[in-house]
């Protein structure tokens, strides 16, 4: 049985660990060293989640000859002219400020030029050399020096604590706190909070084959969706064209083999050895990820794969000992699973890979619920239809400080307080975590295979009206599906079947919501294919998909964006924006 | 005559059940071609033992989350092929030694962490965020040192591994004091003398005995035996001047 409720308090609650919530926890003790700041995160701090396993860097203007209108530009071309244009530009000039905090007051260790300036490497879309980066392991790089920082001070850590719920205040006044799980005593813990911080990341786990680390499952999002606030852009899921194919039963199938490869003159080969990307792009296998993810996806359809169903990339025409040299991560990361790169092939698949849809918000991180505020791939907006490599990490970094700073100056306001928490919510909260140990029957296990080959097939890489129709039908099934299954064993200590149980609710929940954005969406352009309109119709009418929930399920608007700095046909510079190269080396 | 060719090859798997008090547990899994051990463990969560406690996220070797002891040595699972693992069909997988067990192979961290603070892990600033970047040549002396050791993904296989570690609760470990080194190359950090206090008080770098087992075990390839004696060279000659 479950014990009684146990009841924390804290100034500002922040969930998540990766670059948003640990410079959210940093910016906000810098605003006001006495708040009492509380990080909850489903694993242990920093070593979770998605900033660790950055591989590329951190997209920034710093070069002479670069700009910050260039950065700006490639990221509004890069994200087709969706992206809300005054994130984009906070983004892109506020990433220049973090940058330099990163390196200098937080010890990050970012690659030099032999005369002591920061290396900037090239990256696909972007007219710049302008990634900034620290091997190919930047992420880890970023997040161990953060969470330095983080156990330094005094912050209340709740490590494998998983949010449940966000709790509103009983009078609508704004949230009042979360209900959280402590995963390993199975104990839960409402956390009243003056304020709350979103940042628990997106992670598009859902499909068949992924990238994002194995905590996520979109958690942050069914929880906004729950309390009604928007969601935007949810169709735009980018899928990275090569994922690691290791077979069944495999934790590492999907896990990202580096863009470099492609870049560097990889040859893609179908099952029956031939390369085909020319057929599809002029640029072959240095096309962008989405032609390249596309291309491969209709080989696999057609039926050109390899034993496991993916096709193959193969190295070794440029001299295996080259490639061990300059890809020594990959290499090395294949050889321990039994897959010889350097001198092979290896089978991969394209990968969903990251959301750039997620909760609307706001310049200064506030959303629709007073007191809640969001970051990093919780949220929607800033990328558009599609993100930039090296644009995530400064997202994540870049609005979780500036949600430390907006909440520091939130709670020292007359409106923040502890408001009392509506007990309802809070009840409903318990009974639906509670809900697989009533249960009985069922199979977790073939339930996540079949939701994922949904996913995969009917709101994939290729969409049509047909198939997002029969994969909104097959979600409902799945929903109803998962509340007959239970539990096979009542332990609620560390029991991580449940915890995969209400990882399986929340990414149906939010499995809905992209693909009734997707069947909105009329049009292709990014990440969102649909083979029934394959045309990008019109820059100048582009509109947005913003989804709520509300008793009556899942309500779409089509809204337009508002080109607040620059509208299609206009530049901020002199020569193209968003050029190559194509496929970075 | 059964056909042996069509019988599923399986794994003898024995995985600790329990916490401090507890058993092993003997579980049968079916062997698959480019299978890992955190496979094993997903595979016996999965169809097996549904409560079972283990920790993961990344999948692909960054995080430094799933460490376990594989047939008595400390190893991240994740990026452990079963082959290069499994003694005639046989794996025992049990808890990460050398720290607290909070249910079946997952461990609490939490020592290790502190240690790395206690070693003064962390950047101490000379410079703020409105100043340029210190000119750093990738091509000098202590970058390069401090480069060697960066990438430790603080996944505690050394600090499992190290015999010193576990007849000395004190000492702040490889991992730790590997950290401490490549700040100490660090031209940009602002406390060196605070940093050579930290490491050389009782269970600092003094204390490394340099049998080599962080080495022989960093599944990233560092050398924390390297670093421990260069900090211990450094805190030397810091008091040979009058400086600690």
């Amino acid at each position: 049985m479950s014990q009684p409720l146990e009841t924390l308090r804290t100034d500002i609650l922040i969930i998540g660990s990766g670059g948003a919530g640990l410079m959210a926890a940093l910016h906000a003790l810098q605003a006001d060293p006495d708040l009492d700041v509380t990080i909850a995160v489903k694993g242990l701090i920093g070593k979770c989640g998605c900033t660790r396993m950055v591989q590329g860097g951190y997209n920034v203007a710093l070069a002479p000859g670069d700009s910050v209108e260039r950065h700006f530009m490639d990221t509004i071309v890069g994200g087709k002219w969706l992206p809300r244009q005054d994130l984009a530009w906070k983004l892109v000039d506020k990433a220049v400020e973090r940058i330099h905090e990163l390196e200098n007051e937080l010890g990050c260790f970012f690659d030099r030029n032999p005369d002591g300036s920061l290396h900037q490497k090239a990256f696909a879309g972007q007219s710049f050399d302008r990634t900034v980066h620290k091997g190919d392991l930047t992420g880890i790089e970023i997040v161990n020096r953060l969470m330095e920082q983080i156990w330094a001070r005094g912050v209340n850590k709740l490590e494998e604590h998983r949010a449940i719920e966000l709790i509103p205040a009983r009078d609508g006044s704004g949230i009042a706190g979360v209900l959280l799980v402590d995963m390993r005593t199975g104990q839960y813990r409402y956390v009243e909070a003056k304020a709350v911080l979103l940042a628990s990341g997106g992670g598009p786990t859902m499909y068949l084959y992924h990238t994002p680390s194995g905590d996520k499952a979109c958690d942050g999002m069914a929880m906004a969706l729950r309390r009604n606030l928007p969601l935007r852009d949810m169709e735009m899921v980018q899928f990275h064209p090569t994922g690691l194919l290791a077979g069944t039963d495999t934790r590492m199938t999907g896990t990202v083999l580096e863009e470099g490869l492609r870049g560097a003159g990889g040859y893609l080969l179908n099952g029956a050895g031939e390369r085909f990307m020319s057929r599809y792009h002029e640029h072959g296998e240095r096309a962008t990820r989405d032609i390249v993810s596309r291309s491969i996806y209709a080989e696999m359809r057609a039926g050109n794969t390899t034993p496991n169903g993916g096709i193959f990339i193969e190295m070794a025409h440029l001299g295996p000992e080259n490639v061990s040299k300059k890809f020594k991560g990959m290499v090395e990361r294949c050889a321990d699973c039994g897959f010889d790169l350097a001198g092979g092939r290896v089978e991969v698949v394209p990968t969903a890979h990251y959301m750039m849809g997620g909760v609307e918000f706001e310049l200064d991180c506030g959303t629709g619920l007073p007191g809640l505020f969001a970051a990093g791939e919780d949220c929607g907006g800033v990328h558009g239809a599609n993100r930039l490599g090296g644009n995530g990490v400064a997202n994540s970094t870049v609005f979780g400080g500036i949600a430390g700073e907006s909440m520091a100056a939130y709670v020292q306001t007359g409106s923040a307080a502890w408001r009392e928490a509506d007990k309802t919510v809070l009840e409903a909260g318990i009974s639906r975590a509670e809900h697989p140990f009533q249960a009985r029957g069922g199979n977790l296990s073939d339930l996540r295979e079949r939701l994922s080959h949904c996913m995969w097939d009917d709101v994939g890489i290729l969409r049509t009206r047909d198939g997002l129709r029969a994969a909104l039908t097959a979600l409902g099934d799945f929903r109803a599906e998962l509340h007959e299954t239970g539990l096979a064993d009542g332990d609620r200590a560390f029991n991580m079947t449940w915890h995969d149980w209400m990882n399986l609710e929340s990414q149906i929940d939010v499995s809905a919501v992209i693909a009734t954005a997707a069947l909105g969406r009329e049009d292709s352009r990014g990440a969102h294919f649909r083979e029934d309109f394959p045309e990008t119709g019109s820059l100048e009418e582009t509109c947005f998909t913003r989804i709520t929930q509300s008793d009556a399920g899942l309500a779409l608007d089509m809204v337009p964006v508002d080109f607040s700095i620059v509208a299609p046909g206009q530049s901020l510079i002199e020569d193209e924006a968003g050029a190559p190269p194509s496929a970075a080396e | 005559m059964q056909d042996t060719a069509d019988r599923e090859e399986m794994l003898t798997v024995e995985i600790w059940r329990g916490r401090e008090d507890g058993a092993l547990q003997t579980y049968r899994v079916p062997r698959r071609e480019s299978q890992t051990v955190l496979d094993v463990v997903t595979w016996v969560q999965r169809n097996e033992e549904p409560a079972l406690a283990y920790r993961f996220a990344c999948r692909v070797g960054m995080c430094g989350s799933c460490a376990m002891q594989v047939n008595g040595k400390p190893r991240w699972t994740c990026r452990t092929h079963v082959s290069r693992v499994a003694e005639n069909g046989l794996l025992r997988i049990e808890p990460l030694a050398n720290l607290p067990r909070i249910k079946d192979l997952a461990t609490d961290m939490a020592p290790f962490f502190e240690k790395w603070q206690g070693a003064r892990g962390r950047h101490e600033p000379t410079r703020t965020r409105h100043e340029p970047m210190a000119p750093v040549s990738s091509e000098s002396p202590a970058r390069k040192a401090a480069n060697a050791g960066i990438e430790c993904i603080n996944c505690a296989v050394c600090y499992a591994a190290c015999d010193v570690v576990g007849w000395d609760e004190n000492y702040l470990g490889p991992a730790a004091l590997n950290r401490a080194w490549t700040l100490a190359n660090d031209e940009r950090d602002a406390d060196k003398a605070g940093l050579l206090q930290a490491v050389s008080q009782g269970g600092g770098c003094h204390s490394c005995h340099s049998h080599g087992s962080c080495v022989e075990h960093c599944p990233v390839g560092l050398n924390p035996t390297a670093g421990i004696a260069g900090l211990k060279r450094m805190t030397l000659a810091a008091l040979m001047k009058g400086e600690l």
